[in-house]
């Protein structure tokens, strides 16, 4: 396995001006590669709530995009904190713990994970008050 | 379904601004050798090119008057946009019964079957539990949704167009006559749903008609007589935004602009609490077509006066009579992931040396299309005129 190609984009806490900008990025990007629709409608609904829940619930963050000559495409999105407390209930669908702000903006339904979790391939989260990384794996007839 | 565009050039009134070329949405539009160049695949007969040219070197013309003698019987097809002209029922009865002047053996509103359409759209929407519908009816929005929005594909309502749905049923009701089936087009796109002039002959409907194009007859019968109209309210309801149904579930939206934007959200599946989206190209929907006459705002407010009183109801034509696939299911890319890859960089490597101001002055669109073709092998790198002057010498010479 090797990498063919590697991106990596940051995330500004609370930026809600500019909230969906690198999942726009990585969209367009896969779309110029030529990836299979079916597979890009996936990562592009993944991608877009990883990013929301940076802004909304963490202190902004990492995000790196990895395509694999086997066929895999990797994310990873890394935060700083605060972590999610409760990993379970983070889990659960309509569980939510976003801010009014957030909320008024019309984010925070508590669909986020759920959802993630259903469109990708591969999901592993792992949470600390240090930080938050969410790792998806897509693969399809790229 | 039809893949030919409706554009036609005149290269005698072309002055080379190059402003249709920057103007198309998809990309196109390119001027090689000196002459407009319109790619048949990617159009999708939004107009916005002829629009944009302000010396019409660019028109979309449908079929003329003439072809009416080419039949025994011939029957004409009325949208309600072009109904909304009208600022009363009485005028709209004089319209018609010019229209029939024309020449035609019968005129048919559009509006009851227009009507069925957008309840039979909810309904199947409302079926599908999965996914959110967008609604068939306008060719630009499906064409737009082919070639550009591919993820979206499945969003697409199978359901005809209005005008297809009729053209059958007219050509059952005369089997054995030799008939013929024009239809009034508000808009470009819709003159490409007819088999002539441009030659699309999977469709019911033989002839269409711009509408600017027959308003200098229409206006010689004008007063002379009134035929007797009964509209259906949620037909002529169903062509702007602005007199549709509203409710919760429904996302209504009109301007290019507006539906690329609604259409990029969808893509990140934003958009799953409407059951339905009714996206117009056209500003008011479709009363704004461009081959209309009138003021669309003047014709939103004639739909006020039109959808007042007693309406006719909707046709009820089995469901099975409605049903079309407007998109075929997008080819699959042939190339594998690393071939895919490796052609993204080639791209990549030229677009770098290109100076991304997307000036067009090479006849193509955008500095990411010349470099896709000096990797294909179409252009070079000297095609660029940018990176050309700035490669020559003080005195001119490289």
């Amino acid at each position: 396995m090797t990498v063919i190609m590697h991106e990596e984009y940051s995330v500004e806490r609370d930026d809600f001006a500019n909230a969906g900008t690198v999942s726009s990025h990585i969209k367009e990007t896969l779309r110029q590669i030529g990836i299979n629709p079916k597979l890009l409608r996936r990562i592009a609904v993944a991608s877009y709530e990883a990013e929301i829940n940076m802004i909304i619930h963490a202190y902004g963050g990492k995000v790196t995009m990895d395509v694999e000559d086997n066929g895999l495409i990797r994310m990873v999105f890394k935060d700083p904190g605060p972590g999610i407390p409760d990993l379970e209930k983070a889990l659960t669908p309509g569980w939510s713990t976003a801010s009014e702000k957030a909320r008024e903006l019309g984010f925070g339904a508590g669909m986020g994970l759920p959802n993630i979790k259903r469109v990708s391939d591969e999901f592993n989260i792992e949470s600390s008050p240090q930080g938050t990384t969410l790792t998806l794996g897509f693969r399809g007839t790229a | 379904m039809s893949r030919k565009s409706v554009v036609t050039y005149t290269l005698s009134r072309c002055v080379k601004c190059l402003k249709c070329v920057k103007a198309c949405p998809v990309s196109a539009l390119s001027m090689a050798h000196d002459r407009i160049q319109v790619n048949q695949a990617r159009c999708i007969n939004c107009g916005r090119c002829i629009q944009a040219c302000h010396n019409k070197g660019l028109l979309a013309k449908g079929s003329t008057l003439e072809d009416i003698n080419s039949y025994e019987y011939t029957v004409c097809m009325v949208p309600s946009a072009m109904t909304s002209v009208c600022s009363t029922k009485q005028e709209a009865g004089e319209i018609f019964y010019a229209i029939k002047q024309l020449g035609f053996d019968e005129v048919v509103d559009l509006s009851p079957v227009e009507g069925q359409l957008m309840h039979e759209s909810h309904m199947l929407a409302e079926a599908d539990e999965n996914s959110n519908g967008i609604s068939s009816q306008c060719p630009v929005i499906n064409r737009l949704i082919e070639t550009q929005y591919p993820m979206l594909i499945d969003h697409v309502i199978p359901l005809n167009y209005a005008s297809e749905v009729m053209a059958k049923q007219i050509r059952k009701k005369y089997p054995d006559r030799q008939i013929g089936i024009f239809l009034c087009c508000e808009c470009e796109a819709k003159l490409a749903l007819a088999k002539y002039p441009y030659g699309n002959n999977e469709y019911e409907t033989d002839h269409a008609l711009a509408l600017v194009d027959i308003l200098p007859m229409i206006r010689k019968y004008l007063h002379q007589g009134t035929a007797e109209v009964h509209f259906a309210r949620s037909g002529l309801q169903s062509c702007n935004p602005a007199v549709m149904m509203q409710r919760d579930d429904l996302l209504i939206a009109d301007g290019f602009d507006k539906v690329n934007n609604i259409l990029s959200m969808e893509e990140f599946g934003l958009l799953d609490s409407f059951h339905m989206m009714y996206l117009f190209p056209c500003f008011n929907g479709c009363i704004g077509g461009h081959l209309l006459w009138g003021n669309s705002y003047l014709s939103r407010n004639n739909l006020d006066e039109l959808t007042r009183g007693d309406s006719r109801p909707d046709s009820a034509y089995p469901i099975e009579e409605l049903y079309a696939e407007h998109i075929a299911s997008s080819q699959d890319d042939p190339r594998t992931l690393k071939e895919k890859m490796e052609y993204f960089r080639k791209v990549n490597e030229q677009l770098e040396k290109l100076p991304g101001y997307d000036c067009s002055a090479c006849g193509l669109q955008t500095c990411r299309i010349m470099a896709e073709e000096i990797v294909n092998g179409n252009k070079t790198i000297d095609d660029c005129r940018i990176h050309h002057s700035m490669s020559l010498g003080k005195d001119g010479r490289k």
